[in-house]
C-alpha cells in the first residue's frame, strides 16, 4: 500500500559474515568489560537480592531534605529518592547488620508519619528470605537455559545447539555489564527479564538456524559462508520488523508504564537489542567452527 | 484451495467470538457485580488493588528450647519419686544430660521418661542419661506448631475483619498471608506478631530472697511486670489455668479501671479457676501474657461464676485486640515477619492507568507500523493482534489468573511479539511470489513454510515462561502466566485468524496477484 517494504529489498544481498571478524573481537570485548564490571562494581542490587527496607511515600509541601534530616537521625544508612515527581519520595534502608526486622518499616513509618499524605508502598525483605530468592533467581535462569537448549538440541543438529548457547551466554553477560554500567536496579523483575531475553534471543537465533538448515537441504553447493549469508540475508526483513516492533512496545512501557516498571522495560529494551545483534553475527559465524555440512553425514 | 471450509471459517470465528464475549467481564471493570456472567473477571494482584503480602515463619528454635525445658522438669520429677540425686544438669543445643549420684535407677528413670515422651532418643553410658531430640521428634513438634500457628492466625485475621484473605503454609516452617485492601497492615502486624500466651499464676509474696537473689526456687519462676521491667514477681511456675480454657473475650469498659478486657471460662476453666481462688483468698492472682505480667490484683472473695476482667492501662483499641487475640487462642510458638510487601491503593490505581495507557500506545503504535510496512496485509495482521489482546484477557479471567504489574509488562511484550508470526508468515509469503503467479498458491505456501518456524520460535519462548512459573514468586508469576498466554493467543490468532483473513480478502478482492 505504502511501499515502505521497499527500503528491505526482497532479497537483500548484504555480507554479513564478511564482517564477522570485526564483531566478534566487539563481542569478545564486550563480554570481557562486562565480566570485569561485574566482579568489580557488581549489579545495584536491589532490596529482593540484598534484604532490606523500601518505603514509598507521597508527601505535601515537604522537600526530600527535610525527610532525609527527619530520618538520619535515627538511621545512618537511610535513602532517599525522588521517584517519578517531586512529591513521592522512595526511602530505601539497607540491611547491614542483618539483624533487620519488620520494626524498622513501622518506626520508619511512625517517625515521618505527618509529612506524609500516602504510604503508598512498604517492602520489607529479610536477610534469608532475600539469599533465597538470589538462589532461586539464579536457579530459574540456569534450568531455563538448559531446557532451552535441550529444545534446541532436539529440534537442530548439536552444532546449532552450541551456536545457541554462545550467542545465549554473550546476551546475558553483555545484558548483565550494561545493567551494571547504567546502575539499574537489579530485582526479580529483573531476572523476568533476563529470561525472557534468553527466550527472544532464542527465539530470534531458531528462525536463522530454521533458515540454514532449510537451505543446507537446498543448495548442497554452495560454500557455507555464502550460503549462511543467505540465510541471514533472507530472514532479514523478518529479523528487523520484530525487533522494531517488540522495541516499539517496550518504548511506550518504558515512557508511559510507570515508575516501577521502567527497570525492567529499559532491560528488556537492552535485551532485545543485544539479543538481535547476536543472532545475526554471533550465533551464525559460531557455525563456521564446524567446517562441515551436518547433512553430510547422512547422505 | 479457493473454497476456505466451511468448519474451519466456523471455528476460527467461535473461538473468536468465544475471546470477545469473555473478555467483557473484565473490560467493564465492576468490582461488586453480582451478576454470574460478570463475576469471571480478572482478579487483580495485590499491587495493583493494594493490599498486604506478609510472609511469617514460625521460630521453631523457640519451641526446642521449650521442649528441652520440659524434658529438664520431667526428669527432675522422676528422679523425685524414685529418690535418686541428680548431680547435675547439662543443657545442650539439641539434647539434655542428667548426670545421676548414682546409677542404680536410672533404668526405671529412663523407661518412666520414655512413658512420657515417646519417640525422644534416650541413652545410658554409666551415671549420665542423654535425652535427644532427635529430627523424627523435632517434625513431629514443628508439623504441629505449624498447623495450630496456621489455624490461629487464620482465625486471627478473621476476627480482624479483613476480607477474601488468602493464608497458606510455605515451604517448611513458614505461613503466607496475603490480604487484599487492607488500609492498615500495621496493625495487623501488631496482631500477628504477639504469641498471646495467657496464664494464671498465684503469686509467691513470701520467699522475698528468690526476687532479691534474682533466682527462682524450682516449682517458681520469675517473671516481670508489663509496664516496669524491674518490678518481678515470684510466681508458681504451674498455670492455674490458661488461655486455652476461655470461651469468649472481648473488650470492655469499666467505671473505675478504664479500659478492659472481659472474658468467660469454660466449665472445666470454671472450675479450677473457682476452686484456686477459694483456697486462695488473700494471696495475689498474676495475669501473665507472653512472659509479662499484666496485672496481678488480690484475691478478695473466691470467683465461682467462671467469669471476669483484666485490666491494665489500655486504650479501647489496645483492649479489643488483645480480646481478638485472646478469642483467637495463643500461637504454639512466636511468628517472625520475614518478608512483607504492601502497596496503598492510590500506587495501584496509578500502575493500572499507566499499564493501560502503555498497552494502548504501544498496540497503535505497531498497528501504524504493521500497515506502512504490509499495507492491506498489516491491517489484517492488526486485526489479529486486536482478537489477540481479547483473548489473553478473557482466558486470564476464565482460569482465575491474577494479573500483576508484571503481568501487564507481559501483555505489552506480547503485542510487540505476537506480530512476530504474522511477519514470518507475510515475509514468507513475498519471497513465494517471486517464486509463483497463484495467487493462493502462493498464500498457502506461504502459511505453510512459516509453521514451523512459529512453532520452534514460540515453544522456546513457552519454556522461559513456564520455567519462569516454576520458579518465580508472587508478581513474577503474573508475568509468566501473561507471556505464556500471549505466546500461545498469537500462535492461534497467526495460524488460523489472520490465515481465515487473508484468504477471505483475497476472494472477495478477487486478486489475481499478489503484491506485498
Amino acid at each position: 500500500m505504502f511501499g515502505l517494504n521497499k527500503i528491505i529489498p526482497v532479497e537483500p544481498n548484504i555480507n554479513f559474515l564478511g564482517l564477522r571478524r570485526n564483531f566478534l573481537i566487539f563481542s569478545i570485548l564486550a563480554i570481557f568489560i562486562s565480566i570485569g564490571l561485574l566482579s568489580i562494581k557488581g549489579l545495584n542490587l536491589g532490596i529482593d537480592f540484598k534484604g532490606g527496607t523500601l518505603i514509598e511515600v507521597s508527601t505535601k509541601n515537604t522537600s526530600i531534605g527535610e525527610l532525609r534530616e527527619i530520618l538520619s537521625s535515627s538511621y545512618s544508612d537511610v535513602s532517599l529518592q525522588e521517584f517519578g515527581n517531586e512529591n513521592i519520595i522512595l526511602i530505601r534502608l539497607q540491611n547491614k547488620s542483618n539483624q533487620e526486622s519488620i520494626e524498622t518499616v513501622n518506626s520508619v513509618k511512625n517517625l515521618i508519619q505527618e509529612k506524609v499524605v500516602e504510604f503508598r508502598r512498604s517492602e520489607f525483605v529479610g536477610p534469608t528470605i532475600s539469599s533465597e530468592l538470589l538462589f532461586r533467581g539464579f536457579q530459574a535462569v540456569s534450568f531455563a537455559l538448559i531446557a532451552i537448549l535441550i529444545y534446541i538440541w532436539l529440534r537442530f543438529e548439536w552444532q546449532f545447539g552450541f551456536g545457541a548457547v554462545v550467542a545465549l551466554t554473550h546476551d546475558v553477560l553483555f545484558t548483565l555489564g550494561l545493567l551494571s554500567i547504567l546502575n539499574v536496579e537489579f530485582s526479580l523483575a529483573t531476572i523476568a527479564a533476563i529470561l525472557t531475553i534468553a527466550g527472544y534471543s532464542i527465539n530470534d537465533t531458531v528462525v536463522i538456524f530454521d533458515r540454514v538448515r532449510e537451505n543446507l537441504r537446498k543448495y548442497k553447493k554452495l560454500e557455507l559462508v555464502d550460503l549462511f549469508n543467505l540465510s541471514v540475508n533472507n530472514t532479514l526483513s523478518r529479523t528487523i520488523m520484530t525487533s522494531l516492533t517488540t522495541l516499539l512496545a517496550l518504548v511506550s512501557l518504558f515512557i508511559f508504564g510507570g515508575e516501577v516498571i521502567r527497570p525492567f522495560a529499559l532491560t528488556m529494551i537492552i535485551g532485545v537489542i543485544i539479543g538481535t545483534y547476536s543472532s545475526v553475527f554471533i550465533a551464525v559465524p559460531t557455525l563456521l567452527i564446524f567446517k562441515f555440512r551436518p547433512q553430510d553425514e547422512d547422505d | 484451495m479457493k473454497n476456505y471450509p466451511i468448519w474451519k471459517s466456523f471455528t476460527v470465528l467461535s473461538l473468536v467470538l468465544l475471546g470477545i464475549i469473555f473478555a467483557i467481564p473484565s473490560i467493564i471493570y465492576d468490582e461488586n457485580s453480582e451478576n454470574w456472567f460478570l463475576k469471571n473477571k480478572i482478579n487483580l494482584g495485590l499491587d495493583l488493588q493494594g493490599g498486604s503480602y506478609l510472609l511469617l515463619e514460625v521460630q521453631l528454635d523457640v519451641l526446642y528450647k521449650e521442649e528441652l525445658d520440659n524434658f529438664v522438669d520431667s526428669v527432675r520429677l522422676i528422679s523425685r519419686d524414685q529418690a535418686v540425686k541428680i548431680e547435675k544438669i547439662d543443657i545442650q543445643e539439641n539434647e539434655v544430660l542428667v548426670f545421676f549420684a548414682n546409677k542404680d535407677k536410672i533404668k526405671d528413670i529412663r523407661d518412666s521418661f520414655f512413658q512420657m515422651y515417646r519417640g525422644v532418643s534416650l541413652q545410658i553410658s554409666n551415671n549420665r542419661l542423654s535425652i535427644k531430640l532427635n529430627d523424627e521428634y523435632r517434625k513431629i513438634i514443628q508439623d504441629s506448631a505449624i498447623k495450630q500457628s496456621l489455624e490461629i492466625v487464620r482465625k486471627r485475621i478473621d476476627e480482624s475483619g479483613t476480607k477474601e484473605p488468602l493464608i497458606q503454609r510455605s515451604g517448611k516452617k513458614r505461613i503466607l498471608l496475603q490480604l487484599p485492601g487492607i488500609k492498615d497492615p500495621e496493625r495487623i502486624k501488631d496482631l500477628l506478631g504477639k504469641t498471646a500466651k495467657l496464664t494464671f499464676h498465684i503469686v509467691d509474696n513470701e520467699n522475698t530472697s528468690a526476687l532479691q537473689n534474682n533466682l527462682a526456687p524450682f516449682g517458681k519462676i520469675i517473671i516481670p511486670d508489663i509496664y516496669d521491667e524491674n518490678t518481678k514477681y515470684l510466681l508458681d511456675k504451674r498455670a492455674v489455668v490458661g488461655g486455652e480454657n476461655l470461651v469468649d473475650a472481648k473488650g470492655s469498659f469499666d467505671q473505675t479501671e478504664g479500659h478492659a478486657v472481659s472474658f468467660r471460662f469454660d466449665t472445666e476453666g470454671a472450675q479450677k479457676f473457682g476452686k484456686v481462688t477459694t483456697n486462695n483468698i488473700g494471696k495475689n492472682l498474676a495475669v501473665v501474657l507472653d512472659g509479662v505480667v499484666i496485672t496481678a490484683p488480690r484475691i478478695s472473695s473466691a470467683i465461682t461464676g467462671g467469669s471476669g476482667i483484666i485490666t491494665g492501662n489500655f486504650n479501647a483499641q489496645e483492649a479489643s485486640d488483645l480480646a481478638v487475640l485472646l478469642r483467637a487462642g495463643a500461637l504454639p510458638a512466636p511468628l517472625e515477619i520475614v518478608e512483607e510487601r504492601s502497596v496503598g491503593a492510590g500506587l495501584g490505581a496509578d500502575s493500572i492507568a499507566a499499564g493501560q495507557i502503555a498497552a494502548i500506545i504501544g498496540m497503535v503504535l505497531v498497528c501504524i507500523f504493521m500497515i506502512l510496512i504490509y499495507g492491506t496485509f498489516g491491517a489484517l495482521a492488526n486485526v489479529s493482534l486486536i482478537v489477540n489482546l481479547f483473548i489473553i484477557i478473557s482466558l486470564l479471567g476464565a482460569i482465575g489468573a491474577t494479573l500483576t504489574l508484571p503481568g501487564i509488562a507481559g501483555i505489552v511484550l506480547t503485542i510487540g511479539m505476537a506480530v512476530d508470526a504474522n511477519v514470518l508468515i507475510f515475509e514468507r509469503i513475498k519471497e513465494e511470489s517471486l517464486k509463483q503467479t497463484k495467487v493462493f498458491q502462493i498464500v498457502k505456501n506461504g502459511f505453510d513454510r512459516a509453521m514451523s518456524t512459529i512453532l520452534d520460535a514460540n515453544i522456546t519462548t513457552l519454556i522461559a515462561a513456564v520455567l519462569l512459573f516454576a520458579f518465580g514468586s508472587g508478581p513474577i508469576r503474573g508475568f509468566s502466566i501473561t507471556l505464556s498466554l500471549g505466546v500461545i493467543a498469537s500462535m492461534f490468532t497467526a495460524l488460523m485468524l489472520t490465515n481465515f483473513l487473508v484468504y477471505m480478502y483475497l476472494s472477495y478482492a478477487n486478486k489475481k496477484e499478489l503484491k506485498l
